[in-house]
């Protein structure tokens, strides 16, 4: 943690940093499973981006890490309290509570849980210029300090702001490094674990799709699709983990006149990009008291 | 007087260029559309999307530029500026267990007597020599580049230079663009003078844009028209057909080639699938 790194102050000889050979601080998921497909949990000092589209449980595993990260570092978690900065729809405060049935060694954890709306993509790069006020002694100040911070999400906050012409979208594509470089220098200076959800764009059937990361595009709800927001913000993150669910069909029954196909919905969190993951996938599970991955 | 001291015959001018020594990738198909691996004394551009293995590569070169003279390396040290929390040390250690590996089956091999030559480097000594710097926005990679020459005058062993990636907090609107277009050729001549006063190679790993011409998709490098002249050699990173593959785009002395690669557990590596041939343009 590096609170007093004021760029008046420093010098260039400061930001020369010891490499010790432990690993990068983590926050875990709250399942072993799906810590191992991340090698130990959400990394501090970076970007994890989570992509996927709706009901594939982004917000779901979310919820769990703002509890997972109020753990004992003992135990995976950061020994920190977290913030959720949301930008749309009501936050969803009864799931967090059967969520955190399943934490019972936490004491209050709703309250060592913040949050906070965004309205705009400008109004998000405000909160986090003032980060360091406002986690030092302002609005988010608090015991444990912050250590995990959620925002969801990053697509919904540019939805209204910018047209679809040349000129808009390259000051979108600023206003992305600006962000990106903003969180990313609070995460470094706070040791933040820094989670931001993506949503889904649909794939126009082109054999010329640019790659970005293990795959063009991924199925999800019979649907091809890749994540929103394009190249520009792409490489505004450091990992990139893919959500994505499938029916699948597991029998048949016959009712009457009526042939019902039974499915069952199975659910994939997949590495995109990691500059410390290589590319491999998961099958987790939503059940009412946790998020958990299935040994394959 | 000074005018003596600078010339140098075309003779003299191949020896030294030959006794320069180059820094392997670890991929020997990369290696040899690069002439032989990445050349010191020169800046090398290496640009790609995310995911295709930029920062592998940089690490890759930080833990390879230490490959002791008795195993054909530099036995140099890197220095790693970090711009955007890429680097994650159990990676760093990853590849640098996998290269301490291969040094010693290599060594086996060989099967030198013991005394003269032994593996002294543990995986965790390669850490201590990356000097690692870590810099959160453009005044502070400003004031560290700034800083190396200095740094190096006190580190002569240092033999890579390697920035990670050195576009991305340039990358937001500036109030005064002109500013951003003057503070990068500054910190391009700066780059330059270094790879050319300490005989170092200086890596610049860069990110993409995608321009839409002629129906088809083209990856440019970022900010590109800054560096241009900056850069002795550029590479770029694509993917082919599931395969990753890297493509000199600019190089005095190598002519335009592309390669398959990979990125394993253990780094860099040649690709490991059956149609690999290197690709001539």
């Amino acid at each position: 943690m590096d609170q007093t790194r004021s760029p008046h102050l420093m010098k260039p000889e400061d930001f020369l940093q010891q490499l010790h050979p432990t690993p990068t601080q983590k926050c875990t998921i709250g399942c072993p499973i799906l810590d191992r497909l991340l090698n130990g949990g959400i990394p501090c000092n970076s970007i994890t981006e989570l992509v996927a589209e709706s009901g594939c449980g982004k917000t779901q595993i979310s919820l769990q890490l703002l509890l997972s990260a109020q753990l004992p570092t003992s135990l995976g978690g950061l020994s920190g309290s977290s913030l959720y900065l949301f930008s749309e729809s009501p936050f969803p405060i009864r799931r967090l509570v059967q969520l955190s049935s399943a934490f019972p060694t936490l004491n209050n954890p709703l309250e060592k849980i913040l949050t906070h709306p965004l309205h705009s993509a400008h109004h998000l790069f405000d909160v986090l210029s003032e980060l360091d006020s406002l986690l030092l002694s302002g609005e988010f100040s608090s015991d444990p300090p912050i250590k995990l911070l959620v925002i969801d999400s990053i697509a919904a906050l540019f939805r209204y702001e910018f047209e679809n012409n040349a000129r808009d979208l390259k000051q979108r594509s600023g206003l992305f490094f600006r962000i990106s470089s903003k969180l990313k220098e609070q995460a470094r200076r706070f040791g933040l674990a820094v989670v931001v959800i993506n949503q889904v764009v649909d794939v126009v059937d082109s054999s010329d799709g640019l790659r970005i990361g293990n795959w063009t595009y991924l199925y999800s709800s019979e649907r091809k699709v890749c994540a929103a927001l394009g190249l520009s913000w792409a490489n505004c993150v450091n990992t990139r983990l893919f959500l994505t669910r499938h029916e699948e069909r597991i029998g048949q029954e016959v009712i009457g006149d009526d042939h019902c196909v039974r499915t069952q919905t199975r659910r994939f969190i997949r590495v995109a990009f990691a500059p410390h993951l290589p590319d491999s996938y998961c099958e987790f599970v939503i059940s009412r008291e946790k998020v958990f991955g299935l040994e394959r | 007087m000074e005018l003596a001291l600078l010339s140098m015959s075309a003779w003299e001018m191949l020896n030294e260029e030959e006794s320069l020594g180059r820094i392997t990738t670890s991929c020997s198909e990369l290696d040899d559309i690069l002439g032989g691996g990445i050349s010191c004394k020169e800046v090398t551009e290496i640009g790609g999307v995310p995911g295709i293995g930029k920062t592998q590569l940089g690490i890759q070169l930080a833990v390879n530029v230490q490959i002791p003279m008795d195993y054909g390396g530099l036995q140099g040290k890197a220095i790693y500026i970090d711009t955007e929390g890429s680097f994650m040390v159990e990676r760093a250690l990853q590849i640098a267990e996998a290269c301490f590996e291969d040094m010693r089956e290599y060594h086996g091999f060989l099967k030198r007597d013991l005394q003269a030559c032994q593996v002294n480097m543990q995986p965790k000594d390669f850490l201590e020599n990356i000097f690692y710097f870590r810099v959160c926005s453009y005044t502070e990679q400003i004031a560290v580049v700034n800083y190396l020459e200095k740094f190096i005058s006190e580190h002569k062993d240092v033999k890579v230079v390697i920035i990670d990636s050195v576009t991305f907090h340039f990358r937001q609107d500036f109030d005064d663009m002109a500013l951003r277009t003057r503070l990068l050729g500054g910190m391009a001549l700066k780059l330059m003078k270094l790879a050319k006063k300490f005989t170092l190679a200086v890596i610049l790993l860069n990110q993409v844009t995608t321009k839409y011409t002629d129906g088809q998709y083209q990856l440019a490098l970022a900010l590109g028209d800054s560096w241009s002249h900056a850069c002795t050699n550029r590479v770029i990173l694509y993917w082919n057909c599931n395969e990753r593959y890297a493509y000199i785009d600019k190089s005095p002395s190598v002519r335009s080639a592309a390669a398959p690669y990979s990125v394993t557990g253990r780094g860099i590596r040649s690709s490991v699938s059956n149609s690999k041939r290197v690709k001539m343009m």
